[in-house]
């Protein structure tokens, strides 16, 4: 038979092609590389990462700009090198020393020299950058003894272990020719220049960003790629349509829905990965306001504990894609996760017995109190586990209402104004608790910042806990001082934690290497491949 | 002329002569219906989670039309829906025209100054898209069942004035406001007992085209996520469904139909409602 069949998904591929192909500035042939297409759902302003530690940054700019290590699955505790080559700590934990890399250029040619680590760190790092802060609070200085040695120097003892795990994150570092004499940095409008294995070329807003191959990049035969282009699709429905239409190569941090994935796993030519974002677990976490009298009652936070089912959440909302969580260290930080913690099994009855224990009977309609529930919007599952908690809630006679706010809103009312009673956040457990795990229990967190303990919380033995593993310096004891934290706090619930999850990549077959580091969607890319 | 007063009930009359005001008529009680009966077929809470997520229509006895991605059941929230829907839509619609209807009579029965000040600020709001300014209303006040029927009317009350002022021109010339005058009467109370139910008429019939409007805002709005969360809405349900449109297109569908059965009847009634008056107009 030899007639012309013209399918639906061969036209929407023409057309996607005769669309990119006007879109798109043109890419010579026969070039070994190719181009990646890449979907990206958000064009943040600042593009920063060593100011902005976040996925949504690092995403797109960690192919510039790089870090002095990365994680690694098979690596040496967990790290494999990028710009420092060896790390040592001291055993006082008041300093850390860096042996960085020879040979490395900036994209403008400049050198890469021990000052460009130094400056980030000083005037970066520390003052600047969200997590940067917390982790080198007490840097003091950072002495340069040849162009290829840092040593950062620390006015109290600060883990080594700490800033090992806490690398690949806040140790992005930036140039220092470039930053140098700019009043506010943070505000600098000067062009990404890195030392990444891609050059930052352009950005169209609303369209993509495009990033090119840096031919003077460190390392051998890479980048692989000729360049990367984000395309900008924050319709997270479009996605999948525009991978299965060719349109792009790579949907990352779960860009396609999860309820698309067993559909699309069975399209040829389609992979879908669960592995890669091992070291950026996303925690699905109930974040309670003690000033509420009801709330600050510890009978009533076991009681909401109870009322929750957390298989019905990771099978129904996560489809499966997630684990139950235990408490505020996920199960897949092995080195710090404690099972062996008070457990709040899905239990109505118990839940309605603790309740009435605490003195909140059921008035006429059945109803105890009621609550203001502020689910994130940043995620469709943490505003449907909203629409469940309020279900869940209300089998145990607590009217929760809903309320709905855009990002910039909800940010404001949680963690400035207060103006919540439960509030459904999406928390990441980034390598180490000091990171960004122990703010969220921790008392004195000043008003606004995000992803902290707003809920105004305090426990004198928590805090002591927390403030005693901040500076010990050995290992296992301070291993140790975490895994009592997360007892202590399974039994008072500052904060109930639901369920932990990591993302969903997926890829046409024709990418490769994808998924080969515990945090490769804000990795490097630099060994990423297309196969034609 | 026919007297002022009997106006309403001919209108009806020719109303029920009109198929498409019959037809319309008949889809918007069968809604109200639905409205009416949704707390006695399905008391509680529609959000309620009710069964195993996702199962199709025509499966489970217990839920004809399936369950979403929680397990509510679909028809549940369709009953529901439509009285979220209706009351929204009326409720607008009646905001609206008791709002526009004051302000076009004050307008045209004033003149002056005071006409004119007031038609600057209809121009103001008639410059705006409706949709427009009752999103950025409702991302200001927050997502609440009154607040969106607040920012639906904020967007709607000017069609209500201008037509309204346009009558009361030419109602204001007419003998029976000059008699009024004569005997002595206050101008406001002839402005609001003489003229203004005369004026009506014509405003009323621009109500169905409203309450379709607002119907269609409300369900956007949801659609967006800045309805009342608590509340369970076709445009809400439409949003629902949208993440699993590949896999379970239902979800979709269904809210989808009971807002195209809610449009069309709406308007239906407003052709039948516009031949009537027409035919008024049309008998000396």
């Amino acid at each position: 038979m030899n007639t012309i069949s013209l399918s639906r998904r061969t036209l929407i591929r023409g057309s996607a092609l005769l669309l990119a192909s006007t879109a798109l500035p043109p890419v010579a042939f026969g070039q070994s590389g190719g181009r990646l297409v890449v979907a990206a759902d958000s064009e943040p302003r600042n593009l920063n990462p060593a100011i902005v530690a976040s996925n949504g940054v690092f995403f797109i700019a960690s192919k510039v700009i790089e870090p002095l290590a990365e994680a690694s699955f098979d690596g040496e505790g967990g790290l494999a090198p990028r710009l420092a080559i060896a790390w040592e700590g001291s055993d006082d934990g008041l300093s850390a020393t860096f042996k960085l890399r020879e040979g490395v250029k900036w994209h403008d040619g400049q050198p890469f020299t021990s000052a460009d680590v130094a400056f980030s760190a000083l005037q970066v790092w520390k003052p600047l950058q969200n997590l940067g802060r917390l982790v080198f609070a007490n840097l003091e200085a950072v002495d340069t003894p040849d162009d290829h040695t840092a040593v950062f120097r620390f006015a109290r003892p600060t883990p080594f272990q700490l800033v090992r795990n806490a690398l690949p994150v806040v140790s992005s570092v930036v140039a220092k020719h470039i930053y140098e004499g700019e009043a506010d940095i943070a505000a600098s409008t000067a062009n990404l220049v890195g030392t990444g294995p891609f050059r930052f070329a352009e950005h169209r807003p609303g369209e993509y960003y495009r990033l090119e191959r840096n031919p003077d990049y460190w390392g051998e035969g890479e980048p692989k790629l000729d360049e990367i282009i984000f395309r900008v699709l924050p319709d997270r429905a479009a996605a999948a349509g525009a991978l299965e239409a060719g349109e792009i190569q790579l949907a990352a941090f779960s860009q396609v829905p999860l309820t698309d994935l067993d559909r699309i796993s069975k399209v040829p030519g389609i992979e879908v990965y669960s592995k890669g974002y091992e070291a950026l677990t996303y925690q699905l976490a109930v974040e309670i306001n003690h000033r509420r009298a009801e709330l600050a009652n510890v009978k009533v936070r076991q009681a909401i504990a109870h009322a929750i089912d957390r298989d019905f959440v990771v099978r129904t909302i996560f489809l499966g894609y997630a684990e139950t969580a235990t408490g505020i260290v996920p199960k897949n930080a092995p080195e710090f996760y404690n099972g062996d913690v008070p457990a709040y099994p899905f239990d109505v009855d118990k839940a309605n017995a603790l309740l009435d224990e605490a003195g909140y009977p059921r008035q006429d309609g059945g109803t105890r109190f009621r609550l203001r529930l502020l689910p994130a919007p940043y995620f469709t599952e943490t505003r449907q586990f909203g629409d469940y908690l309020r279900q869940a809630l209300a089998a145990v006679g607590i009217d929760a209402t809903v309320v709905n706010n855009d990002a910039a809103a909800h940010q404001k009312a949680v963690y400035t104004d207060h103006e919540f009673d439960l509030a459904v956040a999406p928390t990441v457990f980034r390598g180490d608790p000091a990171i960004s795990t122990t703010i969220l229990v921790r008392s004195g967190t000043p008003a606004g910042v995000p992803f902290s303990n707003q809920g105004g919380y305090e426990n004198k033995d928590i805090d002591a806990l927390i403030d005693k593993a901040g500076e010990t310096v050995d290992t296992k004891q301070r291993t140790e001082l975490y895994k009592q934290l997360q007892v202590l706090v399974a039994q008072d619930l500052p904060i109930i934690n639901v369920a932990d999850w990591g993302f969903i990549t997926v890829a046409s077959s024709q990418v490769k290497n994808v998924s080969n580091n515990p945090r490769w969607a804000v990795s490097n890319w630099a060994d990423t491949e297309l196969e034609s | 002329m026919n007297a002022p007063i009997n106006a309403p009930i001919n209108i009806l009359g020719r109303l029920l002569r009109s198929p498409a005001g019959v037809a319309g008529l008949a889809l918007l009680a069968l809604l109200a219906l639905a409205a009416l009966s949704a707390p006695l077929l399905f008391p509680g809470d529609p959000l309620a989670i009710a069964g195993a997520p996702l199962t199709p229509p025509f499966t489970d006895p217990a839920f004809p039309l399936g369950t979403d991605r929680l397990g509510r059941n679909v028809l549940a929230g369709l009953f529901h829906g439509a009285q979220a829907s209706l009351a929204v839509g009326l409720a607008a619609a009646a905001v609206s025209i008791v709002a526009g209807a004051l302000v076009g009579t004050i307008a045209g029965f004033a003149g002056g100054l005071a006409d004119e000040a007031l038609m600057r600020v209809v121009d103001a709001f008639q410059t705006v898209p409706g949709f427009l300014l009752a999103l950025a209303f409702v991302s200001v006040a927050g997502a609440s069942l009154p607040v969106v029927i607040l920012a639906i009317a904020l967007g709607a009350w000017t069609g209500p004035a201008r037509l309204a002022r346009a009558e009361v021109l030419s109602i204001r010339e007419r003998d029976y406001v000059a008699a009024a005058r004569v005997i002595g009467m206050h101008p406001a109370e002839i402005a609001l007992r003489e003229v203004l139910p005369n004026a009506l008429p014509p405003v009323l019939a621009l109500a169905a085209v409203i309450v379709g409007n607002a119907v269609l805002i409300e369900s956007a709005l949801s659609f967006l996520g800045l309805g009342d969360p608590n509340i369970v809405t076709w445009g809400s349900m439409i949003a629902e469904g949208r993440n699993v449109l590949r896999s379970a297109p239902f979800l979709s569908i269904v809210p989808g139909i009971g807002l195209v059965v809610t449009v069309l009847g709406v308007y239906l009634l407003a052709e039948g409602l516009s031949d009537a008056l027409a035919s008024r107009k049309a008998r000396p």
